[in-house]
């Protein structure tokens, strides 16, 4: 016992913040040109998530300024709704807080912890704390300056002035110095990421003043703001023993029936029925004793033959029926971890509706466009959004590609990541989105040496439920389906590229084919001349004129053919 | 014996009708781009699948197979442009009398085409085949357009010729002879004094003739072609025997090469069927050298061995033994006499060059095997 009491006197209970102090990596602070961008990251998308969300179009404004070796104050400012007073520490101080936690919501942050864990590593840092100025357009500007206290995972104001605000300002600038990070202009940088973050938020106007006071404006290109995301409820075939667990512990249903029909799509009274039925037969299988038979009656009970398998229970099914439906009528708080491992079983076994995919919120064709133009200047650009499609069985998600080539972009291929619209830089190599990229047989495209193209691919996976690799959130899991959604999305785009160059190539040949024409003239004139006597300029009066005319319908041809293309893709 | 026959054809050669095709082919071109037409040229195809050897003239013959090459078309257009450049030139060469060399027609219209980095010619393998197509379309010979090759042959013999302001006896210039320059379409054949022409390839056997004074014993007159007979030589052959009637007779080696010499000379080549009228000389006869010689002559000692694989051995026919076989399918080696040479030559798988003769002595050829083999007419067809 005196060993016990020995080694529990350095026990403590470490809070969440204090976890994640320790654990900044899990957050995406490794590295010193990763831990920069990702406070960026942080604030950025709090920024456009509360601009839209409040139907603002986003003006955001990020700036680097070089205060030390490895020492950096990052602003970054937006034109969002403003923070209310009280939240402000709820905002930047408190770990796993947010509007958005624990809501089935397609979003770019999720967890709540983002900014939170910016300020953490801010302070862990430089020792200094945030400093916060926000309004909601009201009469007064808010100063505060934030920082976390660890042990009770707490955020507090350690100063706060109020200013008026004559001119109506509203928004949030948040001021954070941090230390041991580097500013480059690497493709894992801010400059790159602040790239792809404009080209995927087109209605947003993104700037960057960059360490050497160099201000970078990436314009916004498109004046509608996306629709908010709207909430999904997860759907059976999606969920874990975990989820139900969870779930029925927090439900203000009364009954677990309530609770399942409320808080799931695809689950009616009818279903719920069914769902009895699947769980008393799941039981009664289960008592079985040969392993032989017992496996038989799974594979029937996949068949959906669920009645013919109760009735040879005769009235033993009778009384496993009524079990399961008190347990259909119990208060959720109560279910048991079993009993929710059995609901999740029966799914497995019962037949679902697909899920609905209304909450998913792609950036769509007609931005991507926009976005990859206003950012880009390609000279060929097109978009293809899938419809929705499962993975899982359950989790709905949608693939979205775009693909700009030629006109300003560098002759090199260019991936640009997004899951949920936010870029990923990282793990590239590991993505599913790099490896089905890659899959394709581009000179089936016309597309020679991917490698050396002046190609630029967008791909962004839209879930609920992104399949990430690892904590770091940077590369998505090869699921099946999203490969093959993945890999059609892009074929589709290249199959408008080829289009696109093929015409373009017959286009050149033609004007080449009528500058060598041209360039034969004097010569055939002169000695045309000489053989017949007229006057050389007649000739080459007659010979410019036959190619002319040659030229001229074929012109016309041409632009009628890129115009039905362009009709085509209209 | 040998005699001069009776003239067949006249004397050709008119300045007046080579500049009227040329301006004739510039008109065509012109009224066709001014009607806002495609305008082109109308090539007889090259190569052997537009030949075809004519029974009756008994001469290798050009098909009437054509390519047309338009201006409107890119593949085309360079090699328009080139034809004119050409045919002006030859325009500008017969109107003042002047005559160049290919290689000299090849630098005269090689220039940078203005505001490009290209040139009209890039090199002598472009416009040596525009004047060949020239010569196919007008079928005007390319000595006619004053367009020459290198010399080659000679020849020797009591013949005077007049060439622009010059006449002299081709056996009074030393016994080198008169080089034929590479057109003889200007010349003029003044006095004649032979009764036949011995045309000899190599220029060893020409010059042990001349030393011999075969021509003279022999009122023979002695054309080296050296080889190959070049345009020149087959012309001078071709207008010797039509113009001026003097019978034709080949002496050459007893070998593929030599036989493939004589078919030239007597019926055209496939390269320039086009111009076998012109230059082929049907009625040629050949004298030497046959299988049969060898065993007339007792010249085994002095064959060589055939060249490659025989037809019965593994891998066979190659090299001589090839053609050979090759030569006995030419229409005008089928019959009796030339079968049973070229057969004989497989059969033994030798042959034998002309200068074998000097084996019996050196005077043999001239006064033994020549006079002979003429006299009694041993010749092959």
């Amino acid at each position: 016992m005196a060993k016990a009491k020995e080694l529990f006197k350095e026990f403590k209970i470490q809070s969440v913040s204090e976890f994640f102090r320790r654990n900044a990596a899990m957050l995406g602070y490794t590295g010193k040109i990763r831990s920069l961008t990702t406070v960026v990251h942080e604030a950025v998308t709090n920024s456009l998530d509360a601009c839209e969300e409040a139907g603002i179009l986003p003006y955001v404004r990020v700036e680097i300024e070089e205060l030390g070796r490895e020492h950096y104050k990052i602003i970054v400012e937006d034109n969002g709704p403003g923070i209310p007073e009280k939240f402000i520490t709820h905002v930047f101080g408190k770990m796993l807080a947010g509007t958005k936690a624990h809501r089935n919501i397609q979003s770019r942050g999720q967890q709540g912890i983002g900014i939170s864990g910016a300020v953490m590593f801010a302070q862990i840092t430089s020792g200094k704390a945030t400093r916060v100025i926000t309004s909601t357009g009201g009469d007064e500007i808010i100063e505060a300056w934030v920082k976390i206290d660890v042990e009770k995972n707490e955020g507090k104001i350690v100063k706060k002035l109020k200013h008026p605000n004559p001119t109506g300002w509203r928004g949030t600038r948040i001021e954070l110095e941090v230390k041991n990070v580097k500013y480059v202009r690497s493709k894992q940088g801010v400059f790159w990421y602040l790239k792809l973050t404009a080209i995927a938020n087109p209605h947003a106007h993104i700037e960057l003043i960059e360490p050497d006071g160099k201000l970078i404006v990436f314009p916004r290109s498109s004046e509608e703001i996306p629709k908010p995301p709207v909430e999904m409820k997860p759907h059976p075939k999606g969920v874990m023993t975990d989820d139900i667990y969870r779930m029925a512990k927090k439900t203000r249903k009364n009954t677990v029936k309530r609770f399942l029909i409320s808080e799931f799509s695809r689950i009616s009274d009818k279903k719920i029925d069914e769902l009895i039925k699947y769980i008393a037969a799941i039981r009664l299988i289960n008592r079985e004793e040969d392993k032989r038979i017992k496996d038989q009656l799974f594979e029937r009970l996949a068949k959906g033959e669920v009645d013919l398998i109760l009735k040879s229970y005769g009235r033993r099914a009778k009384k496993v029926l009524k079990e399961v439906q008190k347990l259909m009528e119990k208060p959720p708080e109560k279910l048991s971890w079993h009993e929710a491992e059995e609901i999740v079983e029966a799914f497995k076994y019962m037949k679902f509706l697909a899920p609905p995919t209304h909450g998913l919120r792609p950036i769509g064709e007609e931005n991507i466009v926009k976005g990859l133009t206003g950012i880009l200047k390609p000279e060929f650009v097109t978009a293809v959004t899938r419809s929705p499609k499962v993975y899982r069985g359950g989790i709905p998600f949608q693939v979205e590609v775009g693909l700009a080539y030629g006109g300003e972009l560098e002759s090199t291929f260019n991936l640009l990541r997004y899951a949920n619209r936010v870029p990923l830089l990282f793990d590239a190599g590991a993505c599913v989105t790099t490896m089905a990229a890659r899959s394709i047989d581009w000179k089936r495209y016309k597309v020679e040496d991917l490698d050396r193209a002046p190609l630029t691919l967008l791909i962004n996976v839209i879930s609920v439920h992104v399949p990430y690799t690892s904590t770091g959130k940077q590369s998505i899991a090869n699921e099946d389906e999203i490969y093959e959604e993945i890999r059609l999305a892009i074929m589709e785009a290249a199959r408008r590229l080829q289009t696109y160059l093929s015409g373009k190539h017959r286009r050149l040949y033609q004007v080449k084919r009528k500058k060598t024409l041209q360039k034969y003239v004097p010569e055939i004139a002169r000695a045309l001349s000489i053989l017949t006597g007229e006057p050389e300029e007649k000739i080459k009066e007659y010979f410019l004129r036959l190619i002319e005319k040659k030229f001229e319908n074929v012109e016309e041809t041409l632009e009628q053919a890129v115009e039905v293309e362009a009709d085509a893709e209209a | 014996m040998l005699k001069r026959e009776r003239p067949k054809e006249r004397f050709g050669y008119d300045p007046q009708k080579v500049l009227r095709k040329l301006e004739e082919l510039g008109r065509e071109i012109l009224k066709e781009v001014r009607q806002g037409k495609n305008p082109y040229f109308d090539i007889p195809t090259r190569g052997l699948n537009n030949v075809y050897f004519d029974e009756v003239k008994r001469v290798i013959r050009m098909g009437d197979k054509l390519s047309r090459r338009y201006f409107l078309n890119v593949a085309h257009a360079r090699k328009f442009m080139q034809t004119l450049l050409i045919a002006a030139y030859v325009k500008r060469l017969v109107s003042e009398g002047k005559h160049a060399s290919l290689r000299e027609a090849y630098y005269a219209n090689k220039h940078t085409i203005p505001g490009t980095k290209e040139n009209t010619f890039e090199d002598q393998s472009e416009s040596d085949p525009i004047i060949e197509d020239l010569e196919r379309m007008l079928g005007v010979l390319r000595e006619e357009m004053h367009l020459t090759a290198d010399r080659r042959g000679y020849v020797y013999g009591d013949i005077t010729i007049r060439d622009g302001e010059d006449e002299f006896n081709t056996s009074k210039l030393g016994m080198g002879g008169w080089a034929v320059p590479g057109t003889v379409e200007h010349i003029q054949f003044v006095d004649i004094n032979v009764d036949y022409a011995l045309v000899v390839e190599t220029a060893a056997m020409a010059d042990r003739l001349i030393e011999e004074k075969f021509p003279k014993k022999e009122r023979a007159l002695i054309i080296a072609t050296q080889g190959q007979a070049s345009r020149g030589v087959r012309r001078l052959i071709h207008r010797l025997h039509y113009e001026e009637g003097l019978p034709i007779i080949v002496f050459t080696d007893g070998d593929p090469y030599g036989w493939y010499i004589y078919s030239t000379i007597k019926q055209g080549s496939i390269n320039l069927a086009y111009l076998s009228e012109k230059l082929a000389t049907p009625e040629a006869k050949f004298v030497g050298m046959t299988m049969d010689d060898i065993k007339k002559y007792g010249l085994e000692n002095v064959t060589e061995k055939l060249k490659g694989i025989p037809p019965n051995k593994k891998g066979g026919p190659t090299g001589d033994y090839k053609r050979i076989i090759e030569e006995m399918n030419y229409p005008w080696f089928k019959n009796k006499e030339w079968q049973r040479q070229l057969k004989l030559a497989l059969e033994w798988g030798v042959r034998i060059e002309q200068q074998a003769l000097a084996n019996k002595s050196l005077e043999f050829v001239a006064k033994k095997y020549l006079p002979e083999k003429i006299a009694n007419e041993e010749l092959l067809p």
